[in-house]
């Protein structure tokens, strides 16, 4: 793991250094639109620094400047979930100066009514370079359940006990997916809602909470160290990685569990040429040496992450739909 | 011991850490100071380059550039009421009126001393004991003991800064309020952004980012504080502040040694909990110094100990900060996620096997902390006798500086306008208010510690199947609330009496 891990520091060293040192000639750049990309552009991230978004942003801005030779100012606008920054993002000329990375919580809060932007027909998504899976994890030294079976079993002789630490977000993916696991299973964890990710880690790490919901590549850390195990996989089959965790379909719960995605967009009415052009620069950053390490680290590369734009429509559009059909059976949304 | 004087002897050994330590305190002091930027923008400027450092070099720059940047913001808080990042905010409260009084030298060699104190205090807890505290604070200290620890310091926001107890408690309740504007922070549900007003339908996005303390904080003071100063230019009834360079004395220190405890004290717990951190840890060390002080009524009005308890929490703080970092890998804020994020580049992993597998790089780090919070002693000595003279410039010059800083300020936390807008609103109410005996520093804690309160609170109260009883079953959290009642009642008792005494003694 040590090794690996190495590698992958050393993969991300040498793509820095070849972006500062621009060993790359003209000719090797993706050709730009007449008069596109000679000024540098603005990258939103609805998100604070230091977080997943915005790690993501910052590698695929750094992916974009060495395949296109465009620049990026990478400007952070946190703020309610994601929203705070749309306005600004909305305000923005149609020019293509203006790219803005988003996760899935702007499909959820489409399909809830909480905003007026569809963000597969208002916003015109240049691609999708994250798509993961969520787990759940245990304490690497808890002693009252060590897998899924155990911990199902704790969950039904201590009815209404077992707290799991979450988001808490109403419609949010991870409260859907869980609410689908425990109707399909008839089980009941309770959910604590957390707002900061360390916050909801020591809780877990401390023993206020029994189980958490989590991505493993924002726990990686965690997991090398054996201070967390995962006990169940939210996908249809089980990754190389995680052979020894069963899937929910395995359990004996059926349903398509909602993905985590993280990816870019642009506003609809810039000139297609130029949206063209970045979908392009941001394929071809997803496919450099250093995006890769860097997905590869975050785990990422276990299922396909990447969408080109209609594939992106595409899985926007059914996770709107999934999101609608559950709300409706819950009753959240308009 | 031993490991420490390696550690030290590693670091001032070796040239090029000794330039990068330099470079480290100068350069966080530098980005600390001036309000806009940070030193987490420091950080991720730097943050590329470390990828071709030695790994030791590398977590040894970043912990001294935390050190300092903490230190830096008490700089432009105390000359012109803006606190340069937002753990120096409550340093405003009593570090600007200690300006205006001409005493700025002691406001800001207070700071200084207090900062490097409580830094080096919490550097050497973290050298003895951080495997042991680390794992048991985070297991002690859940979401109900940290609403009762908020919960605490609210009981005393009420006496800071009004002309009596009942204006003090409308302030914090109206900042209370003003913490509810936003998304709730449990079920993500948009309060307060859109209805109608007079018949006029609005809604609004940026709403939903909430009211921030940090722009509330540069209205009511540095914004508002231009006004009136403009005002008595106006009247021609303005004395310039003298440039001061008198550094408080032994004998102010040894007066101020039980608040500067407390602070340490309450900051090294704050530092610890993932995601409390320095900026709480500033607040509550203010409260609590107001809470035990004999004459409460002097705060926010230039007490030397408002600046003590609050520049030593936050740098204590500091240390504690790296403690959940090592021990647990739990970065509790963002310049700690960045160290996190250099261990990961260099393929190692913070957590409880860093002091077996990387004992060196960790002695070097706590070296450099405990060496960087002597330096700043020296530092802001310096600082002390030259940044003050800013104070001879004409303050037709320096308004529009500060005008400029404060909206750069604003604006840079989240690159959102409506800071902006709430900021200078902020500053026209923040100049009615000081008329008024109502406290801006009572809204601004209402605000802050409201947000964290009920966020601490909805937890808790999840957690225990929504009952209330369940805090008084948790010893810790029982305690603090019990306390907090207590000073409640007791400075109600003291307000009536004190006011049937006054009655009497007229009569």
């Amino acid at each position: 793991m040590i090794n690996k891990k190495k590698a992958a520091g050393l993969a991300i060293g040498t793509l820095l250094l070849s972006a500062t040192s621009l060993s790359l000639s003209a000719a090797e750049l993706l050709e730009k639109p007449a008069g596109f990309g000679v000024r540098p552009l603005t990258m939103i991230v609805p998100f604070g620094a230091g977080g997943g978004s915005d790690q993501l942003a910052r590698s695929m801005a750094k992916a974009m400047e060495e395949v296109a030779g465009l620049n990026f100012q990478v400007v952070n606008k946190p703020g309610g979930g994601g929203t705070a920054a749309i306005p600004d993002f909305m305000l923005s000329p149609g020019d293509g100066y203006t790219v803005m990375e988003h996760i899935d919580n702007a499909i959820s809060a489409y399909a809830k009514g909480d905003i007026r932007e569809n963000p597969a027909e208002d916003w015109t998504p240049l691609c999708m370079t994250q798509i993961t899976f969520s787990q759940i994890y245990i304490r690497g030294d808890e002693d009252r359940f060590t897998d899924w079976d155990s911990f199902l079993a704790f969950v039904k002789a201590n009815p209404g006990q077992a707290s799991m630490a979450n988001l808490g977000k109403v419609g949010s993916m991870e409260l859907v997916v869980m609410s689908q696991l425990q109707n399909a299973l008839d089980m009941k964890v309770k959910q604590i809602a957390f707002d900061k990710p360390a916050e909801r880690y020591g809780a877990l790490i401390g023993g206020h909470v029994d189980v958490l919901f989590e991505q493993p590549g924002d726990v990686r850390s965690f997991l090398d160290s054996g201070q967390m195990k995962p006990i169940l996989t939210f996908l249809d089959e089980r990754p190389d990685v995680f052979a020894d965790t069963p899937t929910h379909k395995e359990v004996g719960a059926d349903f398509e569990a909602l993905t985590r995605f993280r990816g870019f967009y642009v506003k609809r009415d810039v000139p297609k040429d130029r949206t063209e052009f970045l979908a392009a620069a941001c394929k071809a950053g997803f496919d450099t040496e250093g995006f890769q390490a860097f997905n590869e680290k975050k785990f990422m590369n276990l299922i396909n992450s990447y969408r080109d734009t209609s594939g992106s429509v595409k899985l926007i559009n059914e996770a709107v739909q999934t999101y609608r059909t559950v709300y409706k059976e819950l009753g959240i949304g308009k | 011991m031993v490991e420490f004087l390696n550690g030290t002897l590693t670091l001032f050994g070796d040239p090029t850490a000794v330039m990068l330590f330099g470079l480290g305190l100068i350069g966080g002091m530098l980005f600390g100071a001036i309000p806009g930027v940070n030193m987490l923008t420091l950080g991720a400027v730097l943050l590329p380059f470390t990828i071709n450092m030695e790994p030791n070099h590398a977590v040894m720059l970043f912990s001294v550039i935390y050190c300092a940047g903490v230190f830096g913001g008490a700089i432009t808080a105390i000359l012109f009421n803006i606190p340069g990042a937002p753990e120096n905010a409550p340093t405003c409260f009593d570090g600007y009126p200690m300006t205006v009084q001409g005493k700025s030298g002691k406001a800001i060699g207070a700071a200084v001393s207090c900062s490097a104190i409580g830094g080096v205090a919490s550097a050497v807890v973290m050298m003895a004991a951080t495997p042991l505290i680390a794992g048991w604070a985070v297991r002690a200290f859940g979401p109900q003991e940290i609403f009762a620890l908020i919960f605490f310091g609210l009981a005393v926001s009420a006496s800071v800064g009004a002309e009596t107890l009942w204006k003090g408690w409308l302030s914090v309740f109206a900042g209370l309020m003003i913490a509810t504007i936003g998304t709730d922070p449990v079920g993500g549900v948009p309060r307060f952004n859109g209805g109608s007003l007079m018949g006029f339908e609005f809604s609004s996005y940026y709403l939903s980012a909430g009211i921030h303390f940090i722009p509330m904080i540069l209205g009511f003071f540095a914004v508002s504080e231009v006004f009136v100063q403009a005002m008595s230019i106006a009247e021609g009834k303005r004395k310039r502040p003298k440039a001061n360079l008198e550094f408080p004395s032994l004998l102010e220190f040894w007066s101020v040694r039980f608040t500067m405890l407390r602070s340490m004290f309450l900051g090294f717990f704050a530092g610890i909990l993932p995601g409390i951190g320095a900026t709480l840890a500033a607040f509550l060390g203010y409260s609590q110094a107001v809470r035990w002080s004999k004459t409460p009524e002097r705060f926010g009005k230039g007490e030397l100990a408002g600046v003590v308890a609050s520049e030593t929490a936050n740098n204590s703080a500091t240390g504690a900060a790296m403690i959940p970092l090592l021990a647990l890998g739990l970065p509790g804020g963002a310049l700690t996620a960045m160290i996190m994020g250099i261990f990961q580049i260099h393929g190692m992993e913070p957590g409880p096997l860093i002091f077996i597998n990387s004992s060196d790089l960790v002695w070097v780090t706590f070296a450099a902390m405990f060496w960087a919070n002597l330096c700043i002693v020296a530092l802001g000595w310096l600082q002390t006798k030259t940044v003050v003279h800013i104070l001879n410039v004409p303050f037709r010059w320096l308004a529009p500086g500060i005008l400029l800083l404060a909206t750069i300020g604003a604006f840079a936390l989240r690159n959102l306008t409506i800071d902006v807008w709430v900021m200078f609103l902020a500053g026209a109410i923040g100049f009615f208010l000081r008329r008024t005996g109502y406290s801006a520093a009572g809204i601004v804690l209402g605000l802050i510690l409201g947000k964290l309160g009920e966020s601490a609170f909805a937890k808790s109260m999840q957690l225990m199947d929504y009952d209330f009883l369940g805090f008084f079953s948790r010893p810790i959290a029982a305690f603090l609330l019990v306390a907090a009642v207590l000073t409640v009642a007791s400075s109600i008792w003291n307000e009536v009496r004190g006011h049937k005494l006054q009655k009497a003694l007229m009569d």
